[in-house]
């Protein structure tokens, strides 16, 4: 497993969405971690405070990738990821709108005459 | 295993469970394009909680779960979620005054 820097991390994350398009799919998993093992925690001055960061891991079932985020940064980094969830989840559907390809126009204009509540 | 099917308990559960044990908690979101599905699991390897989804507006959902997950983790489990998970109100009117006409 490769722990990589945020925005290298984020290009990975991206080109793993694109792989997976036709088939696949894309695991993303978040945890507290202090990146250390189990020895090193050992080791330290007990009643110290421990650093923890957001440990990120990603994998498509073939290659994991990695990253972490600390207090610091980890508004700028879920910006970017919301993002590429965002650009990447379309096969999602769209409120229960059936064959709406068929009139695109005629959908638009139905979304203007049913908003309007009052009688 | 059980899917939740109410986000509202998913979100509440699953804040609950990285609560107490912050250690061993891990949040996995896993997207399959191909069958359009979203499958969101929280586990402490004890409990394990899952919520499943083809919905595109549960994905705008699970973007502010993704903010209370990165918070709590980043900050630590007593950080405060509630700017988080609101919309930001304050950014949004601004935008709203001086667009229109006055007299």
């Amino acid at each position: 497993m490769v722990l990589l820097q945020l925005d290298p991390f984020l290009n990975e994350l991206t080109s793993m969405f694109e792989h997976t398009t036709e088939k696949g799919s894309v695991w993303v998993t978040l945890k507290r971690s202090s990146l250390k093992s189990k020895v090193q925690m050992n080791k330290m001055p007990s009643g110290g405070e421990t650093e923890y960061r957001c440990l990120i891991r990603a994998t498509d079932g073939k290659k994991t990738i990695s990253t972490s985020v600390g207090a610091k940064d980890h508004q700028r980094f879920q910006a970017s990821y919301a993002t590429i969830l965002k650009a990447h989840m379309t096969a999602l559907k769209k409120r229960e709108r059936k064959d709406k390809k068929k009139a695109a126009e005629n959908d638009k204009k139905e979304g203007v005459a049913k908003n309007p509540k009052r009688a | 295993m059980v899917y939740i099917t109410s986000w509202d308990e998913f979100v509440e559960r699953s804040v609950q469970l990285f609560r107490a044990d912050p250690d061993s908690t891990r949040y996995v979101m896993k997207y399959r394009n191909c069958d359009g599905k979203l499958v969101l699991k929280v586990t402490d390897n004890r409990e394990c909680l899952k919520f499943k989804t083809d919905q595109a507006q549960d994905a705008k959902k699970m973007e502010k779960l993704n903010n209370i997950f990165f918070t709590l983790m980043a900050r630590g489990p007593d950080a405060d979620v509630s700017e988080v998970t609101g919309k930001e109100p304050m950014d949004a009117q601004p935008t709203k005054k001086g667009r229109g006409r006055k007299q």
